[in-house]
């Protein structure tokens, strides 16, 4: 199946946050500062620890599928930014903003997405809240 | 113990909740709040004298006790003014480090970080990593701290009994040696109706524990000093001096962190160590993305 495109920005300065995402395993595997913006098909979604992991198949620019995994810190800290057990099901169609890691795999850390009901959320770190998740 | 600190938690869960009857509480599991309107003179209360009873968190969000980049008031940044004043000893230890965080970071799936292992990281380095939701019992005799990550408690002794002897090999009581401890050997007395502070020893050597993520060290021969503060109601400084001779040349603080007082009704996450968990971690994403680019 043909999948959304796939879209690389680098350096789109000012759209997401940069603050350092203080991940479980450091940053030095990220080529920090750059951004890519992926449209694709959610094939799993692992809400658990150390990391949360989502696996998307996107379609490249030589239009072959490409599976990225791209990663969340751990289900505690991405509570208060909105992200939950079944914000990404398997079929959903999505777009997520992610920083990438320096080698060139398709992995990378959730910056920014837009699950399949049009809902925006944050960086799937400690530094997003989503403030209507913590009313009581 | 289990079964007396088990008592404690009910009692004091039954206690602690009645400051908090107005709150609602959908469904009875509630969020966590981290939008709390600030403490100001019209709505500060004053603190319970000799309590550090509630559930409390890092009062600038949720992230401020992360902590990544090493202890609160010394992050490891290669600035001058957070360095550390190691010993040749210390600074051998840390460069035998290799942390995942910090100026000296390696790539995942080369460190040597025992909490990688999912070793307990120890006191004080559970005040150091990832200190969220903490709740606080006591009684007549003691103060137990629950921590988030890892779902792990340490007891400080509020009897009267004094700390034991540091010796070799771990601390001396009653004239018998005894064995160090991850979690060490914790007095605390009450300085002044609204000062807690606690002495720790006995904890575990240097090649099992770090100080924090950084891979700063710590020894056993460290004593940890720190102290609790009750402001008012809603609000605790908790801070931390480390006295570590044998790592460290003098002592020095290594925290000083606010915490705001959270509902007790709060439902907690859990935020585990499983192994399994971080070998499949580590399998699908840690060590691909540690590969040499261009390699196979």
């Amino acid at each position: 199946m043909r999948t959304a495109s796939f879209v690389a920005l680098v350096a789109a300065v000012g759209l997401f946050m940069t603050a350092p995402l203080g991940a479980h395993h450091g940053a030095a595997a990220y080529d920090v500062g750059k951004k890519v913006v992926l449209k694709g098909t959610v094939k799993e979604w692992i809400y658990s620890n150390p990391h949360c992991l989502l696996t998307l198949e996107v379609t490249g620019e030589d239009g072959q599928p490409v599976r990225w995994i791209v990663e969340g810190q751990a289900p505690n800290v991405v509570f208060p930014a909105g992200y939950r057990k079944d914000t990404f099901t398997f079929g959903d169609q999505v777009t997520v903003t992610v920083e990438p890691v320096k080698n060139g795999r398709p992995l990378g850390r959730i910056l920014a997405a837009v699950t399949a009901d049009g809902k925006t959320l944050g960086a799937a770190s400690s530094q997003s809240t989503t403030p209507s998740v913590n009313q009581p | 113990m289990r079964i007396q600190v088990l008592g404690i938690l009910v009692v004091a869960t039954v206690f602690a909740g009645d400051g908090f009857a107005q709150t609602s509480s959908p469904d009875g599991w509630l969020n966590p709040d981290w939008n709390k309107p600030a403490i100001t003179a019209a709505n500060r209360k004053p603190a319970p004298r000799r309590s550090l009873a509630g559930m409390w968190a890092p009062a600038e969000g949720p992230g401020a006790g992360t902590q990544a980049q090493g202890v609160q008031l010394k992050p490891n940044n290669g600035r001058p003014e957070n360095e550390l004043p190691y010993t040749p000893y210390g600074l051998q230890l840390y460069r035998a480090h290799r942390a995942l965080e910090g100026k000296d970071a390696v790539l995942p799936g080369n460190d040597n970080d025992p909490r990688n292992r999912c070793e307990p990281l120890g006191v004080p380095r559970y005040n150091h990593y990832n200190i969220r939701l903490t709740q606080f019992f006591q009684d007549e005799y003691k103060v137990a701290i629950l921590y988030h990550y890892d779902n792990r408690w340490r007891v400080i002794w509020t009897d009267g009994r004094t700390l034991p002897k540091l010796v070799d090999g771990g601390v001396e009581i009653g004239g018998e040696l005894r064995e160090p401890r991850f979690f060490g050997y914790s007095v605390g007395r009450w300085v002044d109706d609204y000062t807690f502070e606690v002495q720790t020893i006995g904890m575990m050597p240097d090649d099992r524990v770090w100080l924090d993520s950084t891979g700063r060290p710590l020894s056993e021969q460290a004593r940890i000093t720190e102290t609790f503060r009750r402001v008012d109601a809603d609000t605790l400084v908790w801070s931390e001096t480390i006295n570590d001779p044998k790592v460290y040349t003098r002592p020095w603080e290594a925290m000083r962190m606010t915490f705001r007082q959270h509902d007790p009704r709060t439902d907690i996450q859990e935020y585990y160590c499983s192994p399994s968990e971080q070998e499949n971690y580590n399998k699908v994403f840690g060590n691909p993305a540690a590969v040499t680019k261009g390699a196979p």
